[in-house]
Protein backbone atom coordinates (compact mmCIF):
# COMPACT_ATOMS: atom_id res chain seq x y z
CA UNK A 1 0.00 0.00 0.00
CA UNK A 2 1.43 3.43 -0.80
CA UNK A 3 0.00 5.05 2.31
CA UNK A 4 2.37 4.60 4.93
CA UNK A 5 0.46 2.87 8.14
CA UNK A 6 1.53 4.36 11.33
CA UNK A 7 0.66 2.98 14.56
CA UNK A 8 1.23 4.47 17.78
CA UNK A 9 1.38 2.43 20.96
CA UNK A 10 2.57 1.91 24.21
CA UNK A 11 6.24 0.71 24.55
CA UNK A 12 8.08 -2.42 25.38
CA UNK A 13 9.32 -3.87 28.31
CA UNK A 14 10.61 -7.53 29.54
CA UNK A 15 11.19 -9.29 26.58
CA UNK A 16 7.93 -7.85 24.88
CA UNK A 17 7.70 -4.97 22.09
CA UNK A 18 4.69 -3.75 24.16
CA UNK A 19 3.49 -3.93 27.36
CA UNK A 20 -0.39 -2.83 26.78
CA UNK A 21 -2.74 -5.67 25.54
CA UNK A 22 -4.81 -3.77 22.94
CA UNK A 23 -1.50 -2.45 21.81
CA UNK A 24 0.84 -6.04 21.32
CA UNK A 25 -3.06 -7.58 19.62
CA UNK A 26 -2.93 -4.99 16.24
CA UNK A 27 0.85 -5.66 16.65
CA UNK A 28 1.00 -8.91 16.45
CA UNK A 29 -2.13 -9.05 13.97
CA UNK A 30 0.33 -6.57 11.68
CA UNK A 31 3.10 -9.10 11.76
CA UNK A 32 0.75 -11.74 11.06
CA UNK A 33 -1.28 -10.19 7.70
CA UNK A 34 2.12 -8.83 6.55
CA UNK A 35 1.21 -5.29 6.59
CA UNK A 36 4.10 -2.46 6.91
CA UNK A 37 3.12 -0.92 10.16
CA UNK A 38 5.64 1.95 10.82
CA UNK A 39 5.15 1.99 15.30
CA UNK A 40 5.63 5.05 17.00
CA UNK A 41 6.00 4.32 20.68
CA UNK A 42 4.89 6.93 23.23
CA UNK A 43 7.08 8.65 25.09
CA UNK A 44 7.46 11.27 27.58
CA UNK A 45 7.92 14.19 25.24
CA UNK A 46 4.58 15.79 24.53
CA UNK A 47 4.69 14.63 20.52
CA UNK A 48 1.33 12.45 19.97
CA UNK A 49 -1.49 11.68 21.77
CA UNK A 50 -1.82 9.51 24.97
CA UNK A 51 -5.75 8.74 25.21
CA UNK A 52 -7.34 6.03 23.45
CA UNK A 53 -4.05 4.02 22.61
CA UNK A 54 -3.43 2.14 20.47
CA UNK A 55 -3.92 4.60 17.20
CA UNK A 56 -3.40 4.17 13.69
CA UNK A 57 -2.63 6.83 11.18
CA UNK A 58 -2.83 6.59 7.79
CA UNK A 59 -3.21 9.46 5.26
CA UNK A 60 -6.17 11.09 6.25
CA UNK A 61 -7.86 8.44 8.43
CA UNK A 62 -7.45 7.71 12.06
CA UNK A 63 -9.07 4.47 13.02
CA UNK A 64 -8.88 3.93 17.10
CA UNK A 65 -9.60 0.36 18.96
CA UNK A 66 -8.24 -3.03 17.93
CA UNK A 67 -11.51 -4.76 16.34
CA UNK A 68 -11.79 -1.55 14.19
CA UNK A 69 -8.31 -0.98 13.46
CA UNK A 70 -8.25 -5.06 12.29
CA UNK A 71 -10.99 -3.87 10.61
CA UNK A 72 -9.78 -1.33 8.91
CA UNK A 73 -6.36 -3.59 7.81
CA UNK A 74 -8.55 -6.22 6.39
CA UNK A 75 -10.49 -3.78 4.18
CA UNK A 76 -6.70 -2.35 3.18
CA UNK A 77 -6.04 -6.39 2.23
CA UNK A 78 -4.18 -7.28 4.83
CA UNK A 79 -5.96 -10.45 6.10
CA UNK A 80 -4.69 -13.28 8.10
CA UNK A 81 -7.79 -15.01 8.23
CA UNK A 82 -8.46 -15.75 4.31
CA UNK A 83 -8.12 -19.36 4.79
CA UNK A 84 -10.58 -19.92 7.54
CA UNK A 85 -13.46 -21.56 7.03
CA UNK A 86 -16.51 -20.08 7.99
CA UNK A 87 -17.11 -21.79 11.25
CA UNK A 88 -13.51 -21.00 12.09
CA UNK A 89 -14.24 -16.95 11.88
CA UNK A 90 -17.22 -17.69 14.13
CA UNK A 91 -15.51 -19.70 16.48
CA UNK A 92 -12.75 -17.00 16.34
CA UNK A 93 -15.32 -14.28 17.34
CA UNK A 94 -16.58 -16.53 20.05
CA UNK A 95 -13.14 -16.87 21.70
CA UNK A 96 -12.50 -13.18 21.39
CA UNK A 97 -16.04 -13.10 23.37
CA UNK A 98 -14.86 -15.35 26.34
CA UNK A 99 -11.37 -13.88 26.49
CA UNK A 100 -12.91 -10.59 27.43
CA UNK A 101 -15.48 -11.61 29.38
CA UNK A 102 -13.47 -13.86 31.52
CA UNK A 103 -9.83 -13.09 31.34
CA UNK A 104 -9.53 -9.14 30.85
CA UNK A 105 -11.32 -8.40 34.24
CA UNK A 106 -8.48 -10.27 36.09
CA UNK A 107 -5.91 -8.63 33.94
CA UNK A 108 -7.56 -5.54 34.77
CA UNK A 109 -7.32 -6.22 38.19
CA UNK A 110 -3.52 -7.69 38.25
CA UNK A 111 -1.68 -4.34 36.36
CA UNK A 112 -4.06 -1.81 37.92
CA UNK A 113 -5.97 -2.47 40.91
CA UNK A 114 -3.79 -4.75 43.04
CA UNK A 115 -2.15 -2.27 45.09
CA UNK A 116 0.97 -4.06 45.53
CA UNK A 117 1.37 -4.56 41.60
CA UNK A 118 0.41 -1.48 40.64
CA UNK A 119 2.35 0.74 42.76
CA UNK A 120 5.60 -0.99 42.30
CA UNK A 121 5.41 -1.66 38.73
CA UNK A 122 2.59 -0.58 36.58
CA UNK A 123 2.57 3.28 37.78
CA UNK A 124 6.16 3.71 37.46
CA UNK A 125 6.68 2.10 34.05
CA UNK A 126 3.68 3.71 32.86
CA UNK A 127 4.80 7.13 34.64
CA UNK A 128 8.08 7.20 33.06
CA UNK A 129 6.44 7.05 29.27
CA UNK A 130 4.08 9.98 30.26
CA UNK A 131 5.05 13.70 30.36
CA UNK A 132 5.14 15.56 33.55
CA UNK A 133 3.07 16.81 35.08
CA UNK A 134 0.31 14.42 33.32
CA UNK A 135 2.36 11.49 34.78
CA UNK A 136 0.93 12.31 38.20
CA UNK A 137 -2.64 12.00 36.96
CA UNK A 138 -2.97 9.52 33.73
CA UNK A 139 -1.92 6.35 35.34
CA UNK A 140 -4.51 7.62 38.62
CA UNK A 141 -7.09 7.98 35.97
CA UNK A 142 -6.59 4.37 34.06
CA UNK A 143 -6.39 2.91 37.25
CA UNK A 144 -10.27 3.99 38.21
CA UNK A 145 -11.22 3.51 34.45
CA UNK A 146 -9.72 -0.45 35.61
CA UNK A 147 -11.61 -0.93 38.82
CA UNK A 148 -14.94 0.99 37.15
CA UNK A 149 -14.89 -1.75 34.64
CA UNK A 150 -14.33 -4.43 36.78
CA UNK A 151 -17.23 -3.24 39.33
CA UNK A 152 -19.59 -2.36 36.97
CA UNK A 153 -19.69 -5.53 34.80
CA UNK A 154 -19.28 -8.33 37.46
CA UNK A 155 -19.91 -6.74 40.91
CA UNK A 156 -23.40 -5.96 42.68
CA UNK A 157 -26.13 -3.08 42.52
CA UNK A 158 -26.60 -1.26 44.15
CA UNK A 159 -23.38 -1.42 46.10
CA UNK A 160 -20.04 -2.55 44.95
CA UNK A 161 -17.37 -4.03 46.92
CA UNK A 162 -14.24 -5.42 45.13
CA UNK A 163 -13.23 -8.25 47.84
CA UNK A 164 -16.68 -10.26 46.89
CA UNK A 165 -16.17 -9.42 43.60
CA UNK A 166 -12.07 -10.49 43.16
CA UNK A 167 -12.12 -14.22 44.02
CA UNK A 168 -14.80 -14.94 41.40
CA UNK A 169 -12.78 -12.73 38.21
CA UNK A 170 -9.80 -14.99 38.97
CA UNK A 171 -11.72 -18.31 39.34
CA UNK A 172 -13.31 -17.12 35.89
CA UNK A 173 -9.65 -15.97 34.70
CA UNK A 174 -7.65 -19.43 35.43
CA UNK A 175 -11.40 -21.26 34.07
CA UNK A 176 -10.72 -19.16 30.76
CA UNK A 177 -6.73 -20.54 30.40
CA UNK A 178 -7.88 -23.66 31.23
CA UNK A 179 -9.96 -23.69 28.20
CA UNK A 180 -7.57 -22.13 25.66
CA UNK A 181 -4.79 -24.58 26.79
CA UNK A 182 -7.53 -27.30 26.09
CA UNK A 183 -8.44 -25.65 22.37
CA UNK A 184 -5.04 -25.18 21.50
CA UNK A 185 -4.02 -29.02 22.27
CA UNK A 186 -0.83 -29.32 20.95
CA UNK A 187 -1.15 -27.61 17.39
CA UNK A 188 1.60 -24.81 16.97
CA UNK A 189 -1.80 -21.85 16.17
CA UNK A 190 -5.53 -21.86 17.34
CA UNK A 191 -6.12 -22.92 13.43
CA UNK A 192 -3.19 -25.02 11.26
CA UNK A 193 -0.11 -23.73 10.80
CA UNK A 194 -0.85 -20.33 9.97
CA UNK A 195 -1.52 -17.63 12.42
CA UNK A 196 -4.99 -15.75 12.53
CA UNK A 197 -6.96 -13.27 14.23
CA UNK A 198 -7.64 -14.81 17.15
CA UNK A 199 -3.99 -15.90 17.58
CA UNK A 200 -3.28 -12.29 17.61
CA UNK A 201 -5.91 -11.92 20.61
CA UNK A 202 -4.47 -14.38 22.86
CA UNK A 203 -1.42 -13.71 21.75
CA UNK A 204 -2.02 -9.71 22.90
CA UNK A 205 -3.63 -10.91 26.56
CA UNK A 206 -1.38 -14.01 27.42
CA UNK A 207 1.82 -12.02 26.70
CA UNK A 208 1.94 -9.42 29.55
CA UNK A 209 0.62 -12.17 32.04
CA UNK A 210 3.61 -14.24 30.94
CA UNK A 211 6.32 -11.67 30.80
CA UNK A 212 6.08 -8.82 33.13
CA UNK A 213 7.47 -9.50 36.61
CA UNK A 214 4.86 -8.85 39.29
CA UNK A 215 5.08 -8.90 43.11
CA UNK A 216 1.53 -10.59 43.56
CA UNK A 217 1.26 -12.97 40.74
CA UNK A 218 -1.51 -16.05 41.25
CA UNK A 219 -2.50 -16.11 37.90
CA UNK A 220 0.92 -15.69 36.23
CA UNK A 221 1.58 -18.82 38.53
CA UNK A 222 -1.16 -20.63 36.80
CA UNK A 223 -0.27 -19.47 33.27
CA UNK A 224 3.39 -21.08 34.02
CA UNK A 225 1.92 -24.33 34.25
CA UNK A 226 0.25 -24.62 30.83
CA UNK A 227 3.21 -25.18 28.99
CA UNK A 228 1.25 -25.24 25.86
CA UNK A 229 -0.04 -21.66 26.17
CA UNK A 230 3.78 -20.62 27.15
CA UNK A 231 5.34 -22.31 24.06
CA UNK A 232 2.34 -20.44 22.34
CA UNK A 233 3.74 -17.43 23.21
CA UNK A 234 7.42 -17.71 22.86
CA UNK A 235 6.85 -18.76 19.65
CA UNK A 236 5.10 -15.73 18.51
CA UNK A 237 7.70 -13.76 20.19
CA UNK A 238 10.87 -15.71 18.52
CA UNK A 239 9.25 -15.85 14.99
CA UNK A 240 7.83 -12.70 14.55
CA UNK A 241 9.53 -10.40 16.69
CA UNK A 242 12.76 -11.11 16.85
CA UNK A 243 14.46 -7.68 16.32
CA UNK A 244 16.97 -7.35 18.73
CA UNK A 245 19.27 -9.53 16.66
CA UNK A 246 20.54 -8.36 13.46
CA UNK A 247 17.97 -5.52 12.77
CA UNK A 248 15.85 -7.13 10.08
CA UNK A 249 13.04 -9.33 11.06
CA UNK A 250 13.30 -12.76 10.11
CA UNK A 251 10.61 -12.61 7.61
CA UNK A 252 12.86 -9.69 5.75
CA UNK A 253 15.62 -11.99 6.27
CA UNK A 254 13.66 -14.96 4.41
CA UNK A 255 13.11 -12.21 1.64
CA UNK A 256 16.73 -11.64 1.29
CA UNK A 257 17.96 -15.19 1.33
CA UNK A 258 15.14 -15.62 -1.24
CA UNK A 259 16.75 -13.39 -3.39
CA UNK A 260 19.78 -14.66 -3.02
CA UNK A 261 18.79 -17.70 -3.63
CA UNK A 262 17.53 -16.30 -7.03
CA UNK A 263 20.62 -14.53 -8.19
CA UNK A 264 22.81 -17.85 -7.36
CA UNK A 265 20.43 -19.34 -9.47
CA UNK A 266 20.60 -16.75 -12.40
CA UNK A 267 24.09 -16.65 -12.38
CA UNK A 268 24.59 -20.30 -12.46
CA UNK A 269 22.65 -20.50 -15.63
CA UNK A 270 24.65 -18.05 -17.03
CA UNK A 271 28.07 -19.36 -16.17
CA UNK A 272 26.25 -22.95 -17.69
CA UNK A 273 25.56 -21.01 -20.41
CA UNK A 274 28.71 -19.43 -21.23
CA UNK A 275 30.64 -23.21 -20.73
CA UNK A 276 28.70 -24.42 -23.71
CA UNK A 277 29.13 -21.44 -26.00
CA UNK A 278 33.04 -22.04 -25.79
CA UNK A 279 32.58 -25.87 -25.40
CA UNK A 280 30.77 -25.50 -29.02
CA UNK A 281 32.85 -22.45 -30.34
CA UNK A 282 36.30 -24.92 -29.75
CA UNK A 283 34.44 -27.75 -31.66
CA UNK A 284 32.94 -25.44 -34.32
CA UNK A 285 36.95 -23.68 -34.32
CA UNK A 286 38.64 -27.72 -34.72
CA UNK B 1 -20.65 -15.58 47.69
CA UNK B 2 -16.59 -17.13 49.22
CA UNK B 3 -15.49 -20.04 47.58
CA UNK B 4 -16.06 -21.41 51.10
CA UNK B 5 -19.38 -20.65 51.21
CA UNK B 6 -20.19 -21.90 47.28
CA UNK B 7 -18.28 -25.30 47.95
CA UNK B 8 -20.53 -25.05 51.53
CA UNK B 9 -23.58 -24.76 49.33
CA UNK B 10 -23.18 -27.03 46.50
CA UNK B 11 -22.57 -29.93 49.31
CA UNK B 12 -25.42 -29.14 50.36
CA UNK B 13 -27.33 -29.37 46.75
CA UNK B 14 -25.78 -32.49 46.36
CA UNK B 15 -27.69 -33.98 49.37
CA UNK B 16 -31.21 -33.57 48.17
CA UNK B 17 -33.33 -34.16 45.08
CA UNK B 18 -35.11 -31.95 42.80
CA UNK B 19 -37.98 -31.25 45.10
CA UNK B 20 -41.50 -30.83 42.86
CA UNK B 21 -42.26 -27.62 44.52
CA UNK B 22 -39.35 -25.61 42.86
CA UNK B 23 -40.22 -22.09 41.62
CA UNK B 24 -38.58 -19.54 38.97
CA UNK B 25 -39.43 -15.53 39.99
CA UNK B 26 -39.29 -13.37 37.21
CA UNK B 27 -40.98 -10.02 37.09
CA UNK B 28 -44.49 -9.70 35.87
CA UNK B 29 -45.31 -11.08 32.69
CA UNK B 30 -47.75 -8.59 31.27
CA UNK B 31 -46.71 -5.07 32.15
CA UNK B 32 -43.33 -5.15 33.84
CA UNK B 33 -40.73 -7.65 32.19
CA UNK B 34 -38.32 -6.39 30.08
CA UNK B 35 -36.51 -7.53 26.70
CA UNK B 36 -33.14 -8.38 28.33
CA UNK B 37 -35.21 -10.09 31.72
CA UNK B 38 -37.52 -11.89 29.24
CA UNK B 39 -34.63 -13.59 27.14
CA UNK B 40 -33.00 -14.82 30.71
CA UNK B 41 -36.39 -16.24 32.35
CA UNK B 42 -36.70 -18.17 28.89
CA UNK B 43 -33.26 -19.16 28.61
CA UNK B 44 -33.12 -21.12 32.26
CA UNK B 45 -37.28 -22.35 32.23
CA UNK B 46 -35.24 -24.10 28.30
CA UNK B 47 -32.52 -25.57 30.39
CA UNK B 48 -34.71 -26.81 33.05
CA UNK B 49 -37.36 -28.27 30.47
CA UNK B 50 -34.33 -29.80 28.66
CA UNK B 51 -33.20 -31.28 32.02
CA UNK B 52 -36.73 -32.73 32.51
CA UNK B 53 -36.78 -31.01 35.85
CA UNK B 54 -40.14 -29.40 36.51
CA UNK B 55 -40.38 -25.74 37.96
CA UNK B 56 -43.03 -23.25 38.30
CA UNK B 57 -42.67 -19.85 37.20
CA UNK B 58 -43.99 -17.31 39.81
CA UNK B 59 -44.59 -13.41 38.42
CA UNK B 60 -43.50 -10.95 41.42
CA UNK B 61 -43.09 -7.43 41.05
CA UNK B 62 -40.02 -6.87 43.04
CA UNK B 63 -38.45 -10.52 41.60
CA UNK B 64 -35.00 -8.19 41.42
CA UNK B 65 -34.64 -7.29 44.47
CA UNK B 66 -35.28 -11.08 46.25
CA UNK B 67 -32.91 -11.78 43.90
CA UNK B 68 -29.43 -13.11 45.45
CA UNK B 69 -27.68 -10.76 43.47
CA UNK B 70 -30.06 -8.55 41.74
CA UNK B 71 -30.37 -10.46 38.18
CA UNK B 72 -34.03 -12.23 37.61
CA UNK B 73 -34.31 -14.64 37.00
CA UNK B 74 -33.60 -16.92 40.51
CA UNK B 75 -35.16 -20.55 41.43
CA UNK B 76 -36.07 -21.27 44.76
CA UNK B 77 -35.47 -24.96 45.39
CA UNK B 78 -35.53 -26.06 48.70
CA UNK B 79 -34.01 -23.31 51.05
CA UNK B 80 -31.87 -22.45 48.43
CA UNK B 81 -32.11 -19.39 45.67
CA UNK B 82 -29.73 -19.31 42.87
CA UNK B 83 -29.80 -16.76 40.22
CA UNK B 84 -28.91 -16.55 36.83
CA UNK B 85 -28.20 -18.86 34.25
CA UNK B 86 -24.18 -19.82 35.04
CA UNK B 87 -25.05 -20.41 38.43
CA UNK B 88 -28.21 -22.16 38.31
CA UNK B 89 -26.26 -24.89 36.09
CA UNK B 90 -23.72 -25.64 38.64
CA UNK B 91 -26.41 -25.79 40.82
CA UNK B 92 -28.30 -28.39 39.28
CA UNK B 93 -25.43 -30.50 37.90
CA UNK B 94 -24.36 -30.65 41.81
CA UNK B 95 -27.96 -32.57 42.03
CA UNK B 96 -26.58 -34.78 39.12
CA UNK B 97 -28.05 -33.42 35.92
CA UNK B 98 -26.19 -32.12 33.14
CA UNK B 99 -26.66 -31.66 29.92
CA UNK B 100 -23.18 -31.02 28.71
CA UNK B 101 -21.48 -33.84 29.99
CA UNK B 102 -20.84 -35.63 26.98
CA UNK B 103 -18.52 -33.51 25.33
CA UNK B 104 -14.72 -33.47 25.32
CA UNK B 105 -12.97 -30.78 26.42
CA UNK B 106 -12.62 -28.57 23.32
CA UNK B 107 -15.96 -28.71 22.91
CA UNK B 108 -16.55 -27.53 26.19
CA UNK B 109 -14.51 -24.66 25.46
CA UNK B 110 -16.31 -24.05 22.65
CA UNK B 111 -19.94 -24.17 24.10
CA UNK B 112 -18.15 -21.72 26.61
CA UNK B 113 -16.80 -19.54 24.43
CA UNK B 114 -20.24 -18.91 22.25
CA UNK B 115 -22.27 -18.48 25.52
CA UNK B 116 -19.78 -15.72 26.35
CA UNK B 117 -20.29 -14.47 22.67
CA UNK B 118 -24.03 -14.67 23.69
CA UNK B 119 -23.77 -12.99 26.99
CA UNK B 120 -21.30 -9.91 25.25
CA UNK B 121 -22.91 -8.95 22.23
CA UNK B 122 -26.63 -10.18 22.37
CA UNK B 123 -27.52 -9.68 25.88
CA UNK B 124 -25.59 -6.18 25.59
CA UNK B 125 -27.57 -5.08 22.75
CA UNK B 126 -30.63 -5.52 24.43
CA UNK B 127 -29.45 -3.88 27.25
CA UNK B 128 -28.21 -0.96 24.72
CA UNK B 129 -31.66 -1.07 22.74
CA UNK B 130 -33.86 -0.74 26.29
CA UNK B 131 -32.10 1.90 28.64
CA UNK B 132 -29.63 3.91 25.83
CA UNK B 133 -31.84 4.38 22.86
CA UNK B 134 -34.42 7.62 23.70
CA UNK B 135 -37.02 6.69 21.42
CA UNK B 136 -37.57 2.72 23.00
CA UNK B 137 -37.26 4.13 26.54
CA UNK B 138 -39.80 6.73 25.92
CA UNK B 139 -42.14 4.71 24.87
CA UNK B 140 -41.68 1.08 26.20
CA UNK B 141 -38.72 1.15 28.85
CA UNK B 142 -39.79 3.63 31.50
CA UNK B 143 -43.57 3.08 31.30
CA UNK B 144 -42.66 -0.88 31.70
CA UNK B 145 -39.98 -0.63 34.36
CA UNK B 146 -42.06 1.36 36.41
CA UNK B 147 -45.46 0.25 35.98
CA UNK B 148 -45.95 -1.59 39.81
CA UNK B 149 -44.88 1.46 41.45
CA UNK B 150 -47.16 4.88 42.16
CA UNK B 151 -45.95 7.96 41.36
CA UNK B 152 -43.03 9.13 41.81
CA UNK B 153 -41.07 5.83 42.58
CA UNK B 154 -41.57 4.70 39.23
CA UNK B 155 -40.09 7.46 37.77
CA UNK B 156 -37.11 7.61 40.22
CA UNK B 157 -36.32 3.64 39.67
CA UNK B 158 -36.60 3.97 36.13
CA UNK B 159 -34.05 7.08 35.77
CA UNK B 160 -31.57 5.08 38.36
CA UNK B 161 -31.49 2.22 36.33
CA UNK B 162 -31.14 3.84 33.36
CA UNK B 163 -28.28 5.41 35.05
CA UNK B 164 -26.40 2.73 36.12
CA UNK B 165 -26.81 0.84 32.59
CA UNK B 166 -25.65 3.69 30.75
CA UNK B 167 -22.38 3.54 33.30
CA UNK B 168 -21.64 -0.14 32.04
CA UNK B 169 -21.85 0.72 28.58
CA UNK B 170 -19.41 3.82 29.07
CA UNK B 171 -16.91 1.38 31.22
CA UNK B 172 -16.90 -1.45 28.28
CA UNK B 173 -16.68 1.05 25.45
CA UNK B 174 -20.35 0.99 23.86
CA UNK B 175 -21.28 4.40 25.16
CA UNK B 176 -20.24 5.90 22.40
CA UNK B 177 -21.66 3.48 19.47
CA UNK B 178 -24.66 4.43 17.29
CA UNK B 179 -27.89 2.17 16.70
CA UNK B 180 -26.66 1.15 13.32
CA UNK B 181 -23.65 0.26 14.85
CA UNK B 182 -25.23 -1.76 17.56
CA UNK B 183 -27.23 -3.70 14.68
CA UNK B 184 -24.34 -4.41 12.98
CA UNK B 185 -22.95 -6.34 15.88
CA UNK B 186 -26.04 -7.91 16.33
CA UNK B 187 -25.98 -9.24 12.66
CA UNK B 188 -22.56 -10.47 13.05
CA UNK B 189 -22.80 -12.24 16.18
CA UNK B 190 -26.37 -13.82 14.51
CA UNK B 191 -24.10 -14.82 11.46
CA UNK B 192 -21.61 -16.60 13.48
CA UNK B 193 -24.29 -18.82 15.56
CA UNK B 194 -25.78 -19.26 12.32
CA UNK B 195 -22.36 -20.60 11.10
CA UNK B 196 -21.76 -22.79 13.64
CA UNK B 197 -24.97 -24.22 13.66
CA UNK B 198 -24.95 -24.96 10.26
CA UNK B 199 -27.97 -27.78 9.56
CA UNK B 200 -27.35 -29.99 12.58
CA UNK B 201 -30.43 -29.70 14.82
CA UNK B 202 -28.91 -28.67 18.03
CA UNK B 203 -25.12 -26.83 18.27
CA UNK B 204 -23.64 -30.16 19.41
CA UNK B 205 -25.47 -32.10 17.28
CA UNK B 206 -28.47 -34.22 18.53
CA UNK B 207 -28.12 -33.34 22.30
CA UNK B 208 -29.47 -29.59 23.48
CA UNK B 209 -26.77 -28.04 26.19
CA UNK B 210 -27.05 -25.02 28.25
CA UNK B 211 -25.99 -22.90 24.92
CA UNK B 212 -28.93 -24.21 23.07
CA UNK B 213 -31.21 -23.40 26.10
CA UNK B 214 -29.50 -19.53 26.11
CA UNK B 215 -29.45 -19.19 22.37
CA UNK B 216 -33.17 -19.94 22.21
CA UNK B 217 -34.15 -17.57 25.08
CA UNK B 218 -32.84 -14.79 23.55
CA UNK B 219 -33.51 -15.44 19.78
CA UNK B 220 -36.95 -15.96 20.92
CA UNK B 221 -37.42 -13.02 22.79
CA UNK B 222 -36.13 -11.03 20.12
CA UNK B 223 -38.45 -12.26 17.29
CA UNK B 224 -41.58 -11.83 19.50
CA UNK B 225 -41.41 -8.76 21.19
CA UNK B 226 -42.95 -5.67 19.64
CA UNK B 227 -40.42 -2.79 20.17
CA UNK B 228 -40.74 0.34 18.62
CA UNK B 229 -39.44 -0.82 15.04
CA UNK B 230 -38.46 -4.43 13.88
CA UNK B 231 -34.52 -3.68 12.97
CA UNK B 232 -33.67 -6.16 15.72
CA UNK B 233 -35.67 -9.63 15.14
CA UNK B 234 -35.35 -8.92 11.43
CA UNK B 235 -31.68 -9.07 11.77
CA UNK B 236 -32.51 -12.53 13.43
CA UNK B 237 -35.08 -13.52 10.71
CA UNK B 238 -32.08 -12.82 7.92
CA UNK B 239 -30.92 -16.63 9.29
CA UNK B 240 -33.54 -19.11 8.50
CA UNK B 241 -31.28 -22.33 10.24
CA UNK B 242 -31.61 -19.55 13.49
CA UNK B 243 -35.39 -19.47 13.17
CA UNK B 244 -36.14 -23.38 12.26
CA UNK B 245 -33.59 -23.81 15.98
CA UNK B 246 -36.36 -21.83 17.70
CA UNK B 247 -39.06 -23.27 16.47
CA UNK B 248 -37.75 -26.27 17.28
CA UNK B 249 -37.12 -26.25 20.85
CA UNK B 250 -40.11 -24.20 21.01
CA UNK B 251 -42.49 -27.66 19.56
CA UNK B 252 -40.52 -29.63 21.11
CA UNK B 253 -40.13 -28.40 24.74
CA UNK B 254 -42.79 -25.99 25.84
CA UNK B 255 -45.24 -27.65 23.54
CA UNK B 256 -45.60 -31.06 24.02
CA UNK B 257 -45.21 -30.79 28.19
CA UNK B 258 -49.00 -28.67 28.15
CA UNK B 259 -47.32 -25.26 28.64
CA UNK B 260 -47.15 -22.29 25.73
CA UNK B 261 -44.55 -20.27 27.26
CA UNK B 262 -45.74 -17.07 25.26
CA UNK B 263 -49.29 -16.84 23.91
CA UNK B 264 -47.59 -14.96 20.64
CA UNK B 265 -46.11 -17.79 18.28
CA UNK B 266 -43.31 -17.45 16.22
CA UNK B 267 -44.55 -16.02 12.99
Amino acid sequence: MAAPLELSCWGGGWGLPSVHSESLVVMAYAKFSGAPLKVNVIDNTWRGSRGDVPVLTSEDNIVSQPAKILNFLRKQKYNADYELSAKQGADTLAYIALLEEKLLPAMLHTFWVESDNYFSVTKPWFASRIPFPLSLILPGRMSKGALNRILLTRGEPPLYHLREVEAQIYRDAKECLNLLSNRLGTSQFFFGDTPSTLDAYVFGFLAPLYKVRFPKVQLQEHLKQLSNLCRFCDDILNSYFRLSLGGISPAGQETVDANLQKLTQLVNKESNLIEKVKFTSIIILY
Amino acid sequence: MSLVAEAFVSQIAAAEPWPENATLYQQLKGEQILLSDNAASLAVQAFLQMCNLPVKVVCRANAEYMSPSGKVPFIHVGNQVVSELGPIVQFVKAKGHSLSDGLDEVQKAEMKAYMELVNNMLLTAELYLQWCDEATVGEITHARYGSPYPWPLNHILAYQKQWEVKRKMKAIGWGNKTLDQVLEDVDQCCQALSQRLGTQPYFFNKQPTELDALVFGHLYTILTTQLTNDELSEKVKNYSNLLAFCRRIEQHYFEDRGKGSSSIRLP
